[in-house]
């Protein structure tokens, strides 16, 4: 019997199907595409992957498969997509629990009732309406509100994943406060599917704000540019986003609060710098237009951060090398466009973010790209991620790569 | 012969520590060894073998090296306040002290973090930072005394984690020493560094994933403004449901805290204060100044329509310390009430905390024992205080099955055996209540990849034979288990 086959006698047929040109990783066609139904289903793909040799790689909403290396062999890719429930939506709690292959917009859909709850899940990562809550974890991926919210591995609070050899185990719990036994999910987020599955997830909620106003300043000076951040971060507002994008020196900072608190946040920013007020449909508009910027073309795109106080560098260096820059401007993390593929180009921008003492991370480009940000860690940490990966998947099944 | 075997290797590696650390810094007289026998768990006890107090990441990498060779247990201290017997040494084990360790090593006000040695105390970071108006978030009640070396192995919180979160959200990096003795340093200066979030692992691992000599924390800015009211009311549900009627209205409420009756009594015995309700509850709110005005106005609208008998909102700092005083006091002055007591922490989803509190109370009338209850009731996290009397032998082991009854209520409403103090000893046995077999085994493989010769402060966090009789290894579930007639503690 052929891949499909065997797959199908394990899952049902109408749950495997042969892979296709647009299921290719890194240029690989996996033999199929399995979507299990249930956690056991999932043990039953890794099962068989441990028996038969094969390599499986895990894909969500297929959003973010260009920010993990490329699968070395592909065998099967394992989808996510029919584990898409809300399992349990505390309103009182501010949690909830879902599947990991439920879309990180009909999560935000289903527990925003405007109405009766007004709360929300607060990370707004790159990826569209498309990604997952599996794959958002498994990529660390975060948006411009991790200034005062945090990342995933703030905000998830309990996880159920499937070890490469088919282990179905939970970690955390459903309570925003407990320290009871090793903290699994805080390896599977940014483990990029290489150790486990993530089947469920526990999530934090934060409550919608009654207000929220928006201010931009355009200054093309660096230094002016970031001295403005560095005033905002010190003054008493704590701003929901603080986006600065370069080549326009555009800094965008929305404050949420009440309607007193936003008025008077807003009143201390005028005395911060030249700010100009956006409505709402502005605001909303330019925060959209910010977070695809990076995206829009198709040249390769870094994720870069450097400590808070290097912003005013990291804009000049974006600045030198003729690349767009959207930072999230307190935390100094954000994405690095590059107009071409110039090889040259990169590597010097790649140099300055270093000599920054930041880290970069490749999200879209080549393998020569790739291998200019790839960096050697040290020895025992590298150790200590081999023996993770060892004992969480003994038998190599899973293609993903933390590195 | 075993015995003589591990006094041998015991004496070996006093040998090697004297040259490593400085033949003063090795104890091994067993009056000085007996101060290190238990941590704040104090009915839990064994004196360890050795005390070694090393004064730097290298001694202390070149000790563990020695441990590791010599197949000798170990198990990092750092002020030893820890409430779940994290710290508790073995007979043929080492006590790594970290007390000599206590350097603030670099202030970054720009980058708003501060590097430490792990004996440095929770508040010192603070001390340090707050003249340039920041302070370090996670605020453990103990944090006059308890160290970040603790702290980071707790993943320590505090009444303010309900808005700032855990030690883990403030944590930047840190040097390790791992099982074998190598030195890492996890986590990174910049944000977003590829690898796996090992830091995050290591943080709340108990001590059992390594031993941190240096950390580097983030501070946050003071908040422009600070607002709190103390509200008394005539039920324990009706404080219950404020609290979840100021969570229901968008309100992130910097500490929400509660007290019943029998809690507000202990303190009373020991504070000057007036209070005298069936529950009090203390709300804090902090940011910017117009923000937290409107948002205070509007809970104590909620507080008083949730039929709060009284509120009282602190004018000034010191009125503000004397509500605080008298949240923190409610432990120390347990002792009034009886001649002993235990001190649990469990969680619960805060939505049930008024079935929960009828529970307790049901398990106390039961038991014929007290509890007072104090907690953090923002988060759900529940301390109840089992008061009993140490002179009469029963009730010592009716109050720790009334204590345990507690946990095993809180996980029955979906809640944790631990929101802060950690399982350690204390609860390692009670870790099936929460998790099955294929759980633990996963925990266990975590833990082999970081300590595969179980030195790592062994017989922590996981439940073993040694710790727990007959639990049998991770995979087997007893059928009477699984068919739900009965469980172990």
């Amino acid at each position: 019997m052929g891949l499909v086959e065997d797959l199908a006698a394990d899952l049902g047929p109408a749950r495997v199907r042969p892979g296709g040109p647009d299921d290719a990783i890194g240029g690989r066609v996996p033999a199929a595409v399995a979507e299990p139904l249930s956690p056991e289903a999932v043990a039953a793909v890794l099962a068989r992957a441990g028996r038969d040799g094969l390599a499986v790689r895990v894909r969500g909403g297929g959003t973010k498969q260009s920010w993990s290396a490329p699968p070395e062999r592909l065998d099967v890719v394992l989808s996510t997509r029919a584990l898409h429930r809300l399992i349990d939506h505390a309103p009182g709690d501010m949690t909830c629990v879902a599947e990991a292959g439920m879309p990180l917009a009909a999560l935000q859909a289903a527990i925003a009732d405007v109405t009766t709850h007004r709360q929300r899940l607060m990370l707004d990562p790159p990826g569209g309406a498309e990604a997952t809550l599996g794959g958002v974890l498994a990529t660390a991926a975060a948006g411009p509100r991790r200034v005062r919210y945090g990342t995933p591995r703030d905000l998830v609070i309990g996880a159920r994943y499937v070890t490469g050899d088919g282990l179905a185990a939970k970690t955390g719990g459903r309570v925003v406060k407990n320290v009871a036994g090793y903290d699994v999910a805080k390896l599977l987020i940014g483990s990029h599917g290489s150790l486990a599955v993530i089947t469920e997830v526990a999530l934090k909620l934060h409550p919608l704000p009654d207000a929220a106003r928006t201010v931009v300043l355009r200054d093309p000076d660096p230094d002016r540019a970031a001295a403005f951040c560095d005033a905002v971060r010190g003054a008493p507002i704590t701003p929901a986003l603080v986006e600065a994008a370069w080549p326009e020196g555009l800094v965008l900072v929305r404050v949420e609060s009440t309607e007193e608190g936003a008025a008077a946040q807003v009143e201390r920013l005028r005395g911060l710098g030249p700010v100009e007020e956006l409505d709402e449909v502005a605001a909303d508009a330019l925060t959209a237009d910010l977070a695809a910027r990076a995206w829009a073309g198709t040249g390769p795109v870094l994720a870069v951060g450097v400590v808070p106080d290097r912003l005013a560098d990291l804009l000049r260096a974006a600045r030198d090398a003729g690349a767009t820059l959207v930072a999230r401007a307190p935390v100094c993390a954000g994405e690095l466009a590059l107009p071409d593929d110039d090889p040259d180009r990169a590597a010097r921008l790649i140099d300055a973010v270093r000599a920054l003492g930041g880290s970069v991370q490749l999200r879209r480009g080549g393998e020569d790209l790739r291998a200019l940000v790839r960096t050697a860690p040290e020895p025992a940490v590298l150790r200590l991620e081999a023996a993770l990966k060892d004992r969480l998947d003994p038998h190599g099944v899973l293609a993903g790569a933390a590195r | 012969m075993a015995a003589t075997q591990t006094t041998d290797r015991l004496g070996t590696l006093a040998e090697r520590a004297r040259a490593i650390v400085g033949p003063v810094w090795v104890l091994s007289d067993p009056a000085q060894l007996s101060t290190y026998e238990c941590d704040g768990l104090t009915n839990q006890r064994e004196r360890p073998g050795l005390v070694v107090l090393p004064a730097s990441t290298d001694e202390v990498a070149a000790v563990v090296r020695a441990c590791h060779e010599l197949g000798i247990p170990f198990v990092a201290r750092g002020a030893g306040s820890g409430l779940s017997g994290g710290a508790m040494p073995r007979a043929e084990g080492v006590v790594i002290g970290l007390a000599r360790m206590r350097e603030i090593l670099a202030v970054d006000l720009p980058n708003r973090r501060v590097t430490v040695q792990p004996g440095v105390t929770n508040l010192a970071i603070t001390e340090a930072v707050a003249p340039h108006g920041f302070y370090y978030a996670p605020d453990p009640s103990s944090q006059q005394v308890c160290t970040i070396g603790g702290n980071l192995a707790e993943n320590a919180g505090g009444a303010h984690c309900l808005k700032y979160g855990f030690t883990v959200n403030h944590a930047l990096s840190a040097v390790v020493v791992l099982a074998d003795g190598a030195v890492v340093r996890l986590g990174a200066d910049a944000p977003d560094a590829p690898g796996l979030d090992l830091l995050g692992v290591l943080i709340g691992s108990e001590g059992t994933c390594g031993i941190v000599t240096e950390a580097v924390v983030g501070i946050l800015p003071k908040p422009q403004h600070v607002e709190t009211l103390v509200a008394f009311f005539d039920t324990v549900e009706e404080g219950g449901e404020t609290v979840s009627a100021i969570i229901s209205a968008g309100i992130v409420p910097a500490a929400v805290e509660m007290m019943d009756r029998l809690a507000i009594e202990a303190a009373r015995a020991v504070t000057k204060m007036d209070w005298d309700a069936e529950s009090a509850l203390i709300v804090e709110l902090d940011g910017p100044e117009s923000e937290v005005r409107s948002q205070f106005e509007a809970v104590t609208r909620i507080c008083a329509a949730h039929h709060a008998r009284e509120v009282r909102v602190a004018a000034s700092p010191a009125e503000r310390a004397a509500i605080w005083t008298a949240r923190k006091s409610a432990f120390a002055a347990a002792g009034r009430l009886a001649p002993a007591y235990r001190v649990q922490d469990g969680v619960i989803p805060r939505t049930r905390l008024p079935e929960v509190l009828r529970g307790i109370a049901a398990l106390s009338e039961r038991y014929g024992l007290r509890v007072a209850n104090v907690f953090h009731a923002g988060d759900g996290n529940l301390h109840p205080l089992v008061l009993y009397d140490s002179a009469v032998p029963e009730q010592v082991e009716q109050s720790e099955e009334l204590a345990m009854a507690i946990v095993a209520l809180c996980v029955e409403f979906g809640g944790s055996i631990t929101g802060e103090h950690g399982v350690g000893t204390e609860k390692a046995c009670s870790m099936p209540k929460m998790f099955d077999g294929d759980d633990l085994t996963a925990f266990d493989r975590v833990r082999g990849a970081f300590d595969p010769d179980g030195l790592c402060n062994p017989d922590k966090l996981l439940p073993t034979p040694r710790l727990c009789g007959e639990v049998p290894g991770f995979h087997r579930v007893h059928p009477v288990e699984r068919a739900g007639l009965g469980d172990r503690l």
